[in-house]
């Protein structure tokens, strides 16, 4: 049973992992904790969703339409709301963040009541034997989908200018300002980018689940266990951290109990805080003052 | 004679003192033995709702808000009541139904309630599909001491029993133990793994079926948590697939029985599943969207005979006849929602019909209680009521399907109804 918790749990990790690196992006880029960061992946699934299903488009062609509309939503986000509020204390910022992602929720029940809406099946229905392990197409594509687009932001941020650019607003955004970046701007993309990334989420999620207006809740507060896990603030530890948050809630669940499933993104959490607070592959900040 | 005269006037006030008197200890006497025996409030009280050519009843329920989906099970009586009228009613009257929406939100639902009563001056209580909403008003309907027929699945409203208060449909308990009961039918089924919510939703299922089990000598194998919102049952299909069971038995809503039915199908587990009656076997099918997936699928079945045929197709001519457009779902086809409704209505006309010429409320409530063997015609069960026991209905059928892939309703594992 073991090898086939570790590759289901990998493959619900990758989602976790995709949630967790774009929330610490946004992250590192603004100093800011998307607490509305779940709405958004619920945002992609639910858009793609009333393209697919009410629009008839293709799903690729809708899944690609998702992802630059929650974009775009994502540049508004900042535009209207944080970039006003930016230079406040980070709890207005929280709360900010809070109330957008309860804006959302609220929105989509409007729309759609508390109904759990199923997703047309998009991906083959295919299931490969290896040895006692089961693997499905499901999770092919949307771990290839996942690991690949990882690929190309490791790519964007250490080889391409771009991306070392971003890495020095990462690093200070004073810094950068002084050196004549122009940080409003970086944080502008970035919002826009995470929301795209979380769009993602919900686009590779709708057609292997059922679609919710609180389905963000989960994905939050899974993406921010990860994020602990990994290192709060550390994007190869937000990655990591996902991937094994995945793994241990489904060996929990098998081998100590399956109320550990839903309740162990918390213990997560709460043990790396007291043990290790800055996560599996954190370093500890020091300032010289 | 004076003497008599006055001997006749004294003997004739005598006899009027003692006439008054007589009429004032009888009087003392009738008001005390209403105290002692606790009686309903009597009189303009007990006949509320009545008049001579219509009775008012209170149709409460969701109309409005998230669970509005559930009013269909209103408007299943709604037709009833109108057909019933086209026939000219029950001993002369005619229903009168008055709406009032609940939005299956406690608070409302106590508004609801007490405008039907005292605002509305209705008769009984209909109908009431959200079980916390009907909990919530259920003091002030004790109180009040109207008659109450309702749907919520709660066994807590009506046991232990309640004067005034009658399920003429299935509570969770029933359902709970029609569960486990189709699962033991199995021949040899004796591993049987309960698969739940942690909620008191799914215990109101469940542990009437571990009750049912351990009656039988089964205890379940396993219990296992899959919560409200999972979407992943990679787990609990694994555990079921290492304990190779007989039978699985989700006490889950809908969305969760969806997602338990796909991931026992993609690990390869081949073993029958009952869901609980709070899901819909069309609608779950439609969730799993995998026919693979659903062939060893079951759900507690409340009707007498299959949708669709002869027994059930009056009925739905019946809707499609007396409900209007905005009454009737946007395709024009009433939902299993509608059909289960329906005995509320029947009970009530049959309790008035028996409760004869002149009902009031302990009428009613004394008719109710002679209900024995009492077929709805819509039901699996036939509805017995005492003085002790106001559930009405106990056992019911599955439904799944059969190897052509067509749905049928069974009495018992293998046994298609015919």
């Amino acid at each position: 049973m073991l090898p086939q918790l570790v590759v289901s749990g990998l493959a619900q990790g990758v989602l976790y992992a995709l949630v967790a690196l774009s929330m610490t992006m946004v992250y590192r880029a603004t100093t800011v904790v998307n607490f509305g960061h779940g709405d958004l992946v619920m945002g992609g699934a639910f858009v793609v969703y009333v393209l697919v299903v009410y629009a008839h488009l293709p799903y690729l062609l809708g899944g690609l339409l998702a992802l630059t509309i929650l974009f775009a939503l994502g540049v508004g986000i900042h535009q209207g709301l944080m970039r006003r509020i930016m230079t406040g204390p980070h709890l207005a910022i929280a709360m900010m963040a809070l109330a957008v992602g309860y804006g959302l929720r609220g929105g989509a029940r409007v729309l759609w009541g508390r109904e759990v809406l199923p997703f047309p099946r998009i991906f083959p229905d295919h299931a490969w034997m290896l040895g006692d392990v089961v693997v499905t197409s499901d999770n092919l594509i949307v771990s290839g989908t996942v690991l690949g687009l990882m690929a190309v932001l490791f790519v964007l941020f250490n080889v391409t200018r771009t991306g070392r650019l971003l890495q020095a607003v990462f690093q200070s955004q004073r810094g950068a300002a002084l050196v004549g970046l122009n940080v409003d701007a970086v944080h502008r993309v970035m919002w826009g980018v995470g929301a795209a990334l979380a769009a993602l989420g919900g686009v590779l999620l709708a057609p292997i689940t059922l679609l919710y207006p609180d389905m963000g809740v989960w994905v939050l507060v899974r993406g921010f266990a990860a994020m602990t896990l990994g290192g709060f603030g550390t994007l190869h530890g937000a990655v990591l951290g996902g991937l094994i948050l995945g793994v241990v809630e489904l060996v929990l669940g098998a081998y100590v109990s399956t109320a550990f499933i839903d309740i162990s993104a918390y213990v997560v959490v709460i043990a790396v805080l007291l043990l290790r607070p800055d996560g599996l592959f954190g370093q500890q900040v020091v300032v010289r003052v | 004679m004076a003497f008599c005269h006055h001997t006749d006037e004294a003997i004739n006030s005598a006899e009027v003192n003692m006439k008054t008197r007589t009429g004032f200890l009888t009087a003392v006497g009738l008001a005390l033995l209403a105290l002692a025996l606790g009686a309903i409030p009597a009189g303009a009280d007990s006949m509320q709702g009545i008049t001579d050519t219509t009775i008012k009843i209170g149709n409460i329920g969701p109309y409005t808000g998230d669970a509005s989906s559930y009013s269909a099970l209103n408007y299943g009586p709604l037709a009833y009541f109108r057909y019933v009228n086209s026939q000219g009613g029950v001993h002369g009257r005619k229903f009168e139904i008055v709406a009032a929406d609940d939005a299956c939100k406690e608070t409302t639902g106590i508004a609801a309630a007490k405008k039907l009563i005292h605002q509305d001056k209705v008769f009984m209580l209909l109908v009431q599909p959200c079980s916390g909403v009907a909990m919530a008003t259920k003091p002030v309907v004790v109180e009040e001491g109207l008659p109450w027929i309702g749907v919520s699945a709660n066994p807590k409203l009506t046991t232990p029993t309640v004067k005034n208060m009658f399920h003429v449909t299935y509570t969770g308990v029933y359902s709970g133990r029609a569960m486990a009961r189709f699962a033991l039918s199995k021949p040899n089924a004796k591993k049987v793994i309960l698969v739940a919510h942690t909620n008191d939703w799914a215990k109101g299922y469940c542990d009437p079926a571990t009750e049912y089990m351990k009656e039988h000598g089964v205890e379940p194998l396993m219990n296992l948590a899959l919560e409200r919102g999972s979407t992943d049952a990679t787990a609990q299909s694994l555990r079921i697939k290492t304990a190779n069971a007989d039978f699985v038995l989700g006490c889950l809503y809908e969305a969760e029985l969806a997602i338990l039915l796909r991931d026992l199908h993609k690990y390869g587990v081949n073993v029958p599943v009952i869901g609980a009656l709070g899901a819909d076997f069309e609608s779950t099918h439609k969730r799993v969207n995998n026919p693979a997936a659903v062939k060893n699928f079951y759900l507690p079945y409340q009707f007498k005979a299959p949708m669709g045929s002869p027994d059930m197709k009056k009925w739905e001519d019946m809707f499609v006849k007396f409900l209007e457009k905005g009454e009737l779902p946007e395709n024009g086809v009433p939902t299993n929602f509608y059909y289960f409704g329906l005995p509320t209505a029947i009970a009530t006309v049959e309790a008035f019909k028996r409760a004869g010429p002149q009902p009031s409320r302990e009428k009613f409530i004394a008719a109710m209680e002679t209900f024995k063997d009492f077929d709805t015609g819509v039901l699996a069960d036939k509805v017995n009521v005492t003085h002790d026991n106001h559930v009405g209905v106990q056992d019911m059928y599955a439904v799944g399907l059969n190897e052509q892939g067509k749905q049928t309703v069974y009495s018992a594992w293998g046994k298609p109804l015919l």
